[in-house]
């Protein structure tokens, strides 16, 4: 089965690239709809059974040792997702932001 | 609000992820259409159009105009984007759900009907460039592809896509724009009593079958060029019990004998077709009705008096949905396109009418792209022979 419908796409972008991140962004934006609608639904069958009740899920407060787990899985979740704005600055820093500097480490092992 | 489409026995099943993902598509397009949308009318007045004039030393004239102006708004163009990726992956999320189940979908098509119903296939009908030359709006492989023996496919992904598309607000069996255009001809000649109906470019059949529940003591014709929208539309037909006639024809040339129906509908058909296949297929209305016998098109507004900007952001789907006609159709002259076919120039009825579907929500009173059924109403063209 054809996934592309036939007909140039149009964009929208001055980059063309920016309308294909748009469309990988808005990908995982669904994905994540996905995951919590399946969540929620493991926790109204869960309920439904007796295993645990929503209230028990809001009602839940972390002891300290969890609460530091969760601290850590957060500040390496966003050190992720922002990934690219922690390498562009080590970039600055290295000083390599010019095709320049690249082209030359292929000149240096080149020659 | 997620309005739930009737599990009627030929709609595909989603399994959870599916339905979360066409969940997902349909929030997001309620979204855009209610919150981000009318936000491009401001960015219009307050930066776009006074840009035009600076530049121009005049006041955009037309939707072509305005186009040219908004397509450098950052926020026209986020919206366009999240509009367009919205409708990849509206079907996206339905083709991968049919293909995944389309062995039983097709075996489920095969079952023996109830009703006095028939389906006519004809393989060696061609299909026409104006639906050859790209996937109308955007549905990958558009009506008329084939890709198994028997295949259902495109009917099944249209039944499905179609409620999501309109976010519901065409009701349940997505019936709406035969519904509203139904109650509209019953009320406004309630001495009518069509013995012959025909619904042209019916697709899966949802807009016929309102006729047979409207006119029960009718036969209903309706015809489709695509094979596999067919075989589901007459299979959904017998499942829901309603007897319709379905038959692989273009509009444009039929094998009905002349004067053969009291009234021909179709519904959004008229946008998908071509300026040469359009006066082909008011003629051939022409032709197929009997003396006195009526036709009646449902589209959304004709551009004509409208403001500039209105009829810039209900033409989007020209440019960026795959609908190559859409602007042509809507700056025509309905008047001189009936009277060219043969009907009489005070017979030609063009007007606006309720959509039947009137509890529906998330609706914006306004006609603009990507918000199909939004306005709660529509633009009927029509004629009496």
């Amino acid at each position: 089965m054809a996934k592309k419908a036939k007909g140039k796409k149009p964009t929208f972008f001055a980059d063309p690239q920016v309308d294909k991140l748009m469309a990988i962004v808005m990908a995982l934006a669904g994905e994540v709809s996905v995951l919590r609608e399946r969540l929620d639904t493991v926790e109204r069958l869960a309920e439904n059974k007796g295993l645990l009740s929503r209230q028990e899920i809001e009602a839940y407060r972390p002891n300290p040792q969890a609460a530091e787990e969760r601290e850590q899985w957060r500040t390496e979740y966003v050190r992720r997702v922002l990934r690219v704005v922690r390498e562009e600055l080590e970039a600055v820093e290295r000083g390599e932001t010019t095709p320049e500097s690249y082209e030359a480490a292929i000149q240096a092992v080149s020659s | 609000m997620i309005y739930e489409q009737t599990q009627h026995d030929l709609l595909p099943h989603a399994t959870h992820d599916e339905q979360a993902r066409q969940n997902f598509v349909q929030s997001l397009k309620v979204h855009l259409a209610t919150s981000v949308s009318p936000g491009n009318k401001a960015v219009y007045e307050k930066r776009a159009k006074p840009r035009f004039e600076r530049e121009n030393k005049r006041v955009p004239q037309d939707r072509h105009d305005v186009r040219r102006v908004m397509k450098d708004e950052p926020y026209y163009q986020t919206w366009s984007a999240l509009l367009r990726t919205s409708q990849e992956m509206m079907w996206d999320s339905v083709a991968t759900s049919v293909e995944r189940q389309l062995p039983a979908l097709i075996e489920r098509a095969k079952r023996n009907g109830k009703t006095s119903g028939s389906l006519t296939l004809n393989p060696s009908m061609p299909i026409p460039a104006y639906h050859t030359a790209v996937d109308i709006h955007c549905q990958p492989g558009a009506y008329h592809t084939e890709t198994t023996t028997d295949d259902v496919a495109a009917g099944a992904i249209y039944d499905r896509a179609v409620h999501v598309y309109a976010m519901g607000r065409l009701g349940p069996m997505n019936d709406d724009l035969g519904a509203s255009l139904a109650a509209y001809v019953k009320h406004q000649y309630p001495n009518f009593r069509p013995h012959k109906i025909l619904d042209m470019g019916c697709s899966v059949g949802h807009s016929t079958i309102p006729y047979v529940d409207t006119y029960p003591e009718a036969e209903v014709y309706a015809i489709e060029i695509g094979a596999p929208m067919l075989r589901y539309a007459h299979a959904r037909a017998e499942v829901l019990g309603k007897p319709v006639h379905f038959s692989q024809q273009n509009a444009e040339h039929t094998n009905f004998a002349d004067g053969s129906f009291d009234l021909i509908v179709s519904h959004i058909l008229l946008h998908e077709t071509s300026s040469t296949a359009i006066r082909n297929i008011i003629r051939e209305c022409y032709r197929l009705l009997k003396p006195g016998g009526m036709m009646f098109h449902v589209e959304v507004p004709q551009y004509h008096g409208m403001d500039p900007y209105d009829s810039f952001i209900l033409d989007w789907d020209t440019y960026n949905n795959n609908e190559p006609f859409w602007g042509t159709l809507h700056d025509m002259d309905l008047v001189e396109l009936a009277t060219s076919g043969g009907f009489a120039q005070k017979n030609v009825i063009q007007t606006a009418i309720p959509s039947a579907f009137k509890t529906a929500r998330s609706r914006t009173g306004l006609f603009q792209g990507g918000d199909f059924g939004g306005g709660g109403e529509w633009f009927v063209f029509g004629a009496v022979k």
